[in-house]
């Protein structure tokens, strides 16, 4: 089963004159370990696809399957809960809870998800050492590097054991040296856990690490990947 | 259950949370103060009715509720006495007087009852009754003022002398120190400061109904079935003194503001950190919280904030009440604090409905759509 299946989803914002296409009928399938960046200008419809296939967005038109769940029928309280247990976010910036700790960052998702807090201390503290961060589990965002902090993102993507993971620009805002290790660190620990995973970024230097490139362009997927 | 969120930014927030802890510790204190300011200064007022065993009073007709004001015909008491339900009624006499004692000249209301009768006292602290003319018993609260046990008091003009012999807790009246002295005492004091007066009457009727009568259905019934005279209940005889309901009046809205006060810090508080950390909200329900989590660490915040808030008052006021002066007595009374803390509490949670309506408008999209969300960059 793909670990994420989207068939001719159409997503349209405002109604009548004002409305503004952001997908047009993509179509798009992501195998359950595959490792796919998704390239576009600004304004291609990058994030709202991303948004889509996360449950953050409801499609307009399609089907949006992820795993076994037929998530463009959910309601907003049944996306939520997929959120929670179901996909792995990192956004642009590396955005984290600016008054919890790197830990914490990490157990508050395991919270939500009303998971054991012993072991859920033992998983963020084996995933911050995985991370290269074991050393700074107790210090806050803005005691971290951007790039620390972008490994907290990712280790709080993965700290539910997600079906897929998504990640919005997650080298937008550091230098090309940095981005190259972050794109690596996120081949790597989505690899060894066989988890798909999407990365949204506008810069092509990134996605030589990636299984597969997709292009979106004006709201349509113009180029699938080998 | 949302508490590592709540305690990660309380623990990471120290300055901001203490500084409101203290701010609304100290306007708990000052409604809490003021509460037990009202609650002695309206006992100064209307204690000697309100702790004197009488069920009903009956006042002249024409006093309008002032025992100042009240004088009962003879006649009248006699015809108090046989209604139906009066187990007994007594004489009551109530005047304003200069008194001389140990300590000097001292204006004070004698309050003068039939003796073996009631109308006296409840709340006796030391000594007793007094038993034979010429003995008083005085509001404990002066005691240090020449009104103690054993201290000689002269009641000027005249000089009609009086031996505390008793004393007795929340028993002033109209903020002046209170003698509860025998009938006749009372009579002989009235005429020697007024030699001109052909006799006294009686301010009031001291009544008491008979078991399984209702002051209050007593008092209509005195009322209706005597001429002249109206019959209050104990608790309307209190609430009906003069300036009592504006004395209630005023601290009323100065408690309400106070409260109003309160509502106004911890709302206002709450919503600017909720507004600030907006963007790290729109990120945790991106990442699957319910608005129920994120309400929840909010509540959290609140109970421990306000909770904290009204334990220091608590400790304030039983500071203030042991420094208070005996004159002017500052009591911590435990189901005012209860009450006033869970009032507080409750208020804080209302309070905070702004920003649980911020919260609950969030739009986890949000996350998506700001660079350095969760206020990093």
């Amino acid at each position: 089963m793909p670990a994420l299946e989207m068939k001719d989803v159409r997503k349209v914002y405002g109604s009548g004159e004002q409305a503004v296409v952001a997908l047009d009928h993509v179509t798009l399938t992501v195998a359950d370990d595959e490792f796919v960046a998704l390239v576009g200008p600004s304004g291609s419809g990058k994030t709202t696809l991303l948004s889509i296939a996360g449950g953050l967005l409801r499609p307009t038109e399609g089907i949006v399957r992820v795993g076994p769940h037929r998530i463009d029928e959910y309601g907003p309280k049944e996306l939520t809960r997929f959120r929670r247990e179901f996909v792995g976010f990192v956004f642009q910036g590396a955005n984290l809870v600016p008054f919890l700790t790197a830990r914490e960052n990490l157990l508050v998702v395991s919270e939500l998800a009303g998971a054991d807090r012993r072991h859920a201390r033992a998983r963020a503290d084996r995933l911050l050492d995985e991370l290269g961060l074991g050393g700074k589990a107790d210090r806050l965002p803005a005691q971290l590097s951007g790039g620390e902090r972008q490994r907290v993102a990712i280790g709080r993507a993965l700290m539910n054991e997600p079906e897929l993971v998504l990640f919005d620009e997650p080298t937008s805002s550091l230098d090309s040296h940095l981005g190259e290790q972050v794109m690596q660190l996120i081949r790597s620990e989505v690899k060894g856990r066989g988890t798909a995973a999407i990365v949204v970024t506008h810069d092509r230097r990134m996605t030589h690490v990636a299984d597969r490139t997709v292009e979106i362009s004006d709201g349509r997927l113009v180029d699938q990947g080998a | 259950m949302g508490l590592t969120l709540a305690l990660g930014e309380l623990r990471r927030g120290k300055l901001r949370f203490t500084l409101l802890t203290v701010a609304v510790a100290l306007l708990v204190f000052l409604v809490l103060f003021q509460q037990t300011l009202a609650g002695t200064l309206l006992g100064f007022f209307t204690g000697a009715l309100e702790n004197q065993s009488a069920e009903v009073l009956v006042y002249g007709e024409q006093a309008r509720r002032n025992v100042e004001g009240s004088v009962v015909p003879l006649t009248a008491v006699e015809e108090v006495a046989s209604v139906k339900g009066v187990a007994r009624a007594a004489l009551l006499g109530e005047g304003t007087f200069t008194v001389r004692t140990e300590v000097g000249l001292r204006d004070a209301v004698l309050f003068g009852f039939e003796r073996a009768a009631w109308g006296t006292p409840l709340t006796l602290s030391a000594g007793r009754l007094p038993r034979a003319d010429g003995e008083a018993l005085a509001s404990a609260v002066d005691a240090e003022d020449g009104f103690g046990l054993g201290q000689r008091v002269l009641v000027e003009p005249g000089g009609t002398p009086f031996t505390v012999v008793g004393l007795a807790e929340d028993v002033r009246f109209s903020v002046l120190p209170t003698l509860f002295v025998p009938y006749e005492g009372f009579v002989a004091a009235t005429l020697a400061a007024n030699p001109d007066a052909r006799g006294v009457l009686p301010s009031l009727v001291a009544v008491d109904p008979e078991p399984g009568v209702s002051s209050e259905v007593l008092a209509a019934r005195i009322t209706r079935e005597v001429a002249g005279v109206e019959a209050l209940d104990r608790r309307t005889a209190v609430e009906s003194l003069p300036g009592v309901s504006q004395v209630r009046a005023s601290f009323a809205i100065i408690l309400g503001l106070g409260s109003l006060v309160v509502a106004l810090v911890v709302g206002f508080f709450f919503l600017i950190i909720t507004v600030q950390k907006a963007e790290a909200l729109a990120l945790l329900r991106a990442v699957g919280s319910g608005t129920w989590f994120l309400l929840r660490g909010l509540v959290v915040q609140v109970l421990i904030v306000v909770g904290l808030g009204v334990a220091l008052a608590a400790l304030l006021l039983l500071a203030a009440a042991s420094a208070s002066d005996a004159s002017f007595p500052i009591s911590v009374d435990p189901t005012l604090l209860a009450g006033t803390g869970g009032a507080m509490l409750a208020l804080g949670l209302v309070a905070s409905l702004a920003s649980a309506r911020r919260i609950l408008r969030i739009d986890p999209m949000a996350a998506t759509s700001r660079s350095g969300a969760g206020g990093l960059a």
